[in-house]
C-alpha cells in the first residue's frame, strides 16, 4: 500500500444469498482512497454504495478480493479485530443519525471515547472540543428527542470526529435534512476535512452533497462506472 | 464498571417498562421472603411450644406404649425402672399415666384420653398447680380451650367420666372442670382430660405406675434403663420436621411460580428490547463495541432488574417484614381451634442467610433469562442490525 492511501480495494466482489442463488452487489471494484480525500460514492439505489461503505468500515465482509483499510487487510479478520479497527480508526455518520436515545448529547459524543478507555479529563476535553466544532455547546444536556434533525446530525458528526479518526464514513448524511441543514452539515464536514486532514467517504445521491466532493466515484450495478477527481468543487465556485 | 454504568443508564432511561419489571420482581422477591419467614416462624414456634408443653427434655416410654395404637394403653403402664426413678425423686423427670375413657357432658358421650400428671410439676408449662388446690369431692379436671370448646365445657361444669381400671372393671364418677388452660399445642389439649396423677393412679388401681416419664429440659437422657425406651427430643420433633419439609416442597412450587412471573416479565422485556433496539445494537457495534460486550451489556441490563428490585423491595418490603417479625399478624380466629400449633399472632422469622439466599436466587434467575435473549444479539450482523433486520 502506498503511504498516502487510506483505503485500498482490489477486485472486490460482494454477493448476497438470495433464495437458491445469490445477488452480486459489487463486482470487480478496484480503487484507492488517499489521505484527506473528500470522496463520494454516487449512484442510484441498489448500485452498491452502502455495501461498499460497509465493507470499508469492517461491518461486512467481502466475498472475493482484497480490502485494506488504515494499513489493515480486512480479509480473515475476526469480529474483535474489525471492532478494534472501527473503534480506533473509523468514524461513522448515519442517515438516521443513530444516536443513543437515553443518553444526552454529551454522553452520545463521549461514548466512543468510553469504548476506547480514555480517561475522564481527556474525554471531557475532547467532547467539549467536538461539540464546539459543531456548535452544540448549548445542548450538552439535551436528549436526542429534544433536538431537531439538523442538530441530531451535528451530534452524530461530533460523535464521529471526537476520537479524531483517520477515516469517516457517512452513509447518506443529508438524506433526512432540509436544504439549509444539508449545506450547514456539509460545510461543517468540509471544515473538519481541512482542519483535521480526516478522509471522508460518503454514499449519496444528493446533488447538494456532490457539490462539496473532491472526488466522485460513480457506481452502477455494483461496478465503478466513472471516477472523477474534482479540483474545484461546486461550493467553492459559488463563493 | 463501564458496562454497569451503561446498563444502569439504559435501564433508567427505559422508564416505565423498567419500573414495571422491577415492581413485579420486587413483589415476587418480598413475597418469597415473607412466606419463607412465616414457614420458619411457624416451625420455630411449633417446636418451642411442643418442647415447653409436652416434650421438655425427652421421655422414657413403657415398652408396651404406642401412642398410635390406643389398644396398647391397657398394657402400657408400670413402675418406672430404677435409674429413671432416681430422676423422678430428684425432680428431673415426672411420670405421666394414660388411660382411655369416656365423658358424658350434658348426656353426650365423648371418648377422651385421661392423663395423670403431678400437679406440682414444673417440667412442662401446663398450669397443673390448680389440680393440687382442689378441695371438692369430684374428680378435678384440667382441660384445654380446644377441648372445652369441642365438649362445650366451662369452669365449674360437672360431668360424668367413665374409665376401666387395671383389672378391666368399668367405673364412673363425677368430674369437675376446675380450670381451662389456653395452650397452643393440640397434643395436650384436644380430647384430653388432665387429672392429678395420684388420683388417676387410685382410679386405675395402678399405684406408683406410669405410661411414660417426661425428663426435664437439660436432663441427660438415660439409655441403660432395661425394657423402657428412652425417646430423645429429636424423636418427637421429627414429625414437625417432616411436615415442614413437605410444606417447604409445596412452597417451592409457589416460589417457582412467583419467580417465573418475574422472569417472564424480564424475558419479555429483553426480547422486546432486542427487536426495538436493533438499530442501537448495530450502532454500538459500528462504534466498535465487540459482540461479547454487547451481550454482557444486555445481560447486565436484565440482571440489574434484580438489584433494583432488591432496593425497591427493601424500601417497601423492609418495613413490612420488620413489622411482621416484631409485631406479627394477629389471627382473626382462636388458634386453639385449628388442631395444629399456631401462635395467636403469626410471627415471621427472617434470617440474613434466608434473605441473602433469596436475593441470590432471584438475581441468578433474572440474569439467566436476560442472557438468553441477549445471546441472540451475538448472532446479529452489524449491517443487519443497522438496517433494523434480525436473522
Amino acid at each position: 500500500m502506498q503511504d498516502n492511501h487510506i483505503v485500498e480495494i482490489r477486485d472486490l466482489v460482494k454477493r448476497y444469498p438470495v433464495g437458491g442463488g445469490h445477488f452480486t452487489a459489487l463486482r470487480d471494484v478496484t480503487t484507492d482512497v488517499a489521505v484527506g480525500e473528500f470522496t463520494g460514492l454516487v449512484g442510484p439505489s441498489g448500485s452498491g454504495k452502502t455495501t461498499l461503505l460497509n465493507i470499508i468500515g469492517g461491518l461486512d465482509a467481502p466475498s472475493e478480493g482484497a480490502v485494506t483499510v488504515l494499513d489493515m487487510p480486512l480479509g480473515g479478520k475476526n469480529h474483535k479485530e474489525l471492532a478494534h479497527l472501527r473503534r480506533e480508526g473509523i468514524g461513522f455518520i448515519f442517515q438516521t443519525f443513530n444516536l443513543l436515545p437515553v443518553y444526552t448529547v454529551f454522553e452520545n459524543v463521549e461514548f466512543p471515547l468510553l469504548l476506547m478507555g480514555m480517561n475522564g479529563e481527556d474525554r471531557r476535553s475532547a467532547v467539549n472540543q467536538a461539540l464546539e466544532w459543531v456548535d452544540l455547546m448549548d445542548k450538552v444536556k439535551s436528549r436526542p428527542a429534544q433536538l431537531s434533525g439538523g442538530e441530531c446530525q451535528r451530534v452524530a458528526i461530533a460523535r464521529a470526529i471526537v476520537k479524531k479518526p483517520k477515516l469517516i464514513i457517512a452513509d447518506e448524511p443529508t438524506a433526512n435534512l432540509d436544504a439549509k441543514n444539508s449545506h450547514n452539515v456539509m460545510g461543517l464536514l468540509v471544515n473538519l476535512n481541512r482542519e483535521l486532514s480526516t478522509s471522508f467517504m460518503f454514499a449519496t445521491h444528493d446533488e447538494k452533497v456532490m457539490g462539496y466532493l473532491t472526488r466522485i466515484i460513480h457506481l452502477i450495478d455494483g461496478r465503478i462506472d466513472k471516477d472523477e477527481h474534482i479540483s474545484e468543487p461546486e461550493y467553492r465556485k459559488g463563493k | 464498571m463501564l458496562l454497569f454504568k451503561l446498563a444502569l443508564k439504559n435501564l433508567l432511561g427505559a422508564g416505565t417498562r423498567t419500573w414495571l419489571n422491577v415492581a413485579v420482581t420486587s413483589f415476587s422477591f418480598v413475597l418469597i421472603v415473607f412466606m419463607s419467614g412465616f414457614y420458619q416462624g411457624f416451625l420455630e414456634y411449633a417446636q418451642q411450644v411442643t418442647l415447653e408443653t409436652q416434650v421438655a427434655g425427652g421421655a422414657y416410654w413403657h415398652p408396651a406404649y404406642d401412642p398410635d395404637d390406643p389398644f396398647t394403653l391397657d398394657e402400657a403402664h408400670g413402675i418406672p425402672p430404677g435409674p429413671v426413678s432416681e430422676q423422678l425423686a430428684t425432680g428431673d423427670a415426672m411420670p405421666i399415666l394414660l388411660t382411655q375413657g369416656s365423658i358424658y357432658p350434658e348426656g353426650r358421650m365423648m371418648p377422651v384420653m385421661i392423663k395423670g400428671i403431678p400437679p406440682d410439676q414444673n417440667i412442662v408449662t401446663l398450669p397443673t398447680a390448680v389440680l393440687g388446690e382442689y378441695t371438692g369431692s369430684a374428680i378435678p379436671v384440667l382441660i384445654g380451650a380446644g377441648m372445652a370448646h369441642s365438649a362445650q365445657l366451662e369452669i365449674g361444669d360437672v360431668f360424668t367420666v367413665r374409665w376401666r381400671d387395671a383389672r378391666g372393671t368399668y367405673d364412673a364418677d363425677e368430674a369437675e372442670v376446675i380450670s381451662v388452660m389456653r395452650v397452643e399445642n393440640p397434643g395436650v389439649d384436644v380430647g384430653q382430660l388432665w387429672l392429678p396423677l395420684e388420683k388417676l393412679r387410685d382410679m386405675l388401681e395402678m399405684p406408683g405406675e406410669a405410661t411414660y416419664v417426661v425428663a426435664a429440659s437439660g436432663t441427660e437422657l438415660l439409655t441403660d434403663i432395661g425394657e423402657w425406651q428412652p425417646k430423645p427430643v429429636i424423636f418427637f420433633m421429627q414429625d414437625y420436621l417432616d411436615v415442614i419439609e413437605m410444606k417447604s416442597s409445596n412452597a417451592k412450587v409457589m416460589y417457582a411460580v412467583l419467580l417465573a412471573m418475574a422472569a417472564m416479565g424480564i424475558f419479555n422485556s429483553q426480547v422486546l428490547s432486542i427487536f426495538r433496539r436493533r438499530k442501537e445494537i448495530g450502532t454500538l457495534m459500528a462504534l466498535g463495541m465487540i459482540r461479547s460486550r454487547v451481550v454482557a451489556l444486555f445481560t447486565a441490563e436484565g440482571g440489574m432488574h434484580s438489584i433494583l428490585a432488591f432496593i425497591l423491595g427493601a424500601i417497601w418490603g423492609g418495613p413490612l417484614l420488620f413489622l411482621v417479625a416484631t409485631k406479627g399478624i394477629p389471627l382473626p380466629y382462636d388458634p386453639t381451634e385449628f388442631g395444629v400449633i399456631m401462635a395467636p399472632r403469626l410471627m415471621g422469622v427472617y434470617g440474613v442467610s434466608m434473605i441473602l439466599g433469596t436475593t441470590l436466587l432471584v438475581a441468578i434467575i433474572v440474569t439467566l433469562v436476560s442472557y438468553i435473549p441477549a445471546r441472540k444479539i451475538a448472532k446479529l450482523k452489524p449491517t443487519e442490525a443497522l438496517t433494523g433486520r434480525s436473522n
